[in-house]
């Protein structure tokens, strides 16, 4: 299987935008995600929010700003809050489903790009990769991390990608319908690339801009937590 | 037979009995069942006849008798760590998957009365 890769950015008809749905989970975000829902919600209408059992101000922060608004009622990790989402949006009526960090390093300007090619049909799901775009103020240990787990994912998953664990993905129906996460924490982003690789999903890799903020490196992955990861993937891979 | 040779039979014998009365009341499957009677057999086997297992040990190439029954030891306690790992994630999932049904049920209602006119306002936490 081979990436076709592409920076084009599309410009989406309005009939587009509302058939996409944002997916964004949320644990203990309070402080940012009314203005990363906001927005979002200037571009796309459709945005549901899966606060992941909060104990800050998050759900109130999501029931002012976001379209839909979910609760887990105890935290079960950022994999099940994508599930969460994933299902509700394609209960709604989804044409499409993107996924969205809610810590602000994303760019919403990045979503049409990504929803083009599935929209044009030439893919069913495309990847955000900081690689092919800009990853702005990235400390040099986060850069060390990112491109060791990304070797360690094309040798595992056997997906060519130029970057993992990477929240800004989109899907097209059929794959959101096919989507089925185990793997509750942090572990689902190696597990969605080995879907897309068991499915035979055609995907792209698409140049997003990740814009990193003390906020933002703060609620990220240490090389602790990435170690964590690895152990709860290779688990997942063995007992599944 | 020596005393502590009665009491670890006796013990055997204990965890034999609550073995058989766990699965009648189900609380382990058969297959657990099988896999643990075999086991308090084997270890009832090698208290009664110790001789016997420093045969098989060198036979084996281990050496000693209680070389082989700490080898062992050690292989079905991994054993027993793995399957209560096994349970615990399959309980986690099943917990996921009830909190994502409260939280999508829940998303339901709330939009639905939101979107029928006249209804009250929903209820906030």
């Amino acid at each position: 299987m081979t990436a076709a890769q592409t920076t084009s950015s599309g410009d989406l008809s309005p009939e587009a935008r509302r058939a996409a749905f944002i997916v964004i989970p949320a644990y203990n975000e309070g402080a940012c995600l009314e203005r990363v829902v906001r927005d979002v919600r200037r571009l796309y209408p459709n945005v549901v929010v899966v606060d992941d059992g909060s104990t800050d101000d998050t759900l109130e922060a999501a029931r002012r700003s976001a379209a839909f608004c979910l609760r887990h009622a105890i935290n079960r990790g950022q994999g099940a809050a994508l599930q969460t989402g994933i299902e509700y949006a394609l209960l709604r009526g989804a044409g499409c489903v993107v996924t969205f960090d809610a810590d602000g390093q994303h760019d919403p300007a990045d979503i049409a790009a990504l929803l083009a090619p599935i929209c044009a049909g030439e893919c069913d799901v495309t990847l955000g990769s900081r690689a092919l775009g800009r990853a702005v103020d990235m400390p040099a240990s986060r850069r060390v991390l990112i491109w060791l787990s990304v070797r360690f994912t094309r040798w595992v998953s056997r997906v060519r990608v130029t970057d993992t664990h990477n929240g800004l993905r989109a899907f097209s129906r059929r794959a959101a319908q096919g989507i089925h996460i185990t793997l509750d924490r942090m572990a689902h982003a190696s597990e969605l690339l080995d879907l897309i690789r068991r499915s035979g999903w055609r995907y792209r890799e698409v140049a997003v801009r990740i814009r990193y903020t003390p906020y933002s490196l703060a609620k990220g992955q240490s090389p602790r937590g990435a170690v964590r990861i690895l152990i709860h993937y290779l688990l997942g891979r063995i007992m599944r | 037979m020596t005393v502590m040779q009665l009491i670890l039979l006796a013990g055997v014998v204990c965890l034999f009995a609550l073995t058989v009365a766990a699965t009648l009341l189900g609380w382990a499957t058969r297959r657990e069942c099988a896999v643990l009677l075999a086991l308090w057999i084997a270890a009832a086997l090698g208290i009664a006849f110790p001789e016997e297992t420093t045969r098989i040990a060198r036979a084996v190439g281990v050496g000693r008798g209680t070389d082989l029954l700490l080898y062992c030891s050690v292989l079905a306690m991994m054993g027993g760590f793995l399957m209560v790992y096994a349970r615990l994630r399959a309980l986690r999932r099943e917990m996921t998957l009830l909190v994502r049904h409260l939280a999508i049920r829940g998303a339901i209602v709330t939009t639905d009365r939101q979107e029928t006119p006249g209804d009250p306002p929903p209820p906030r936490d």
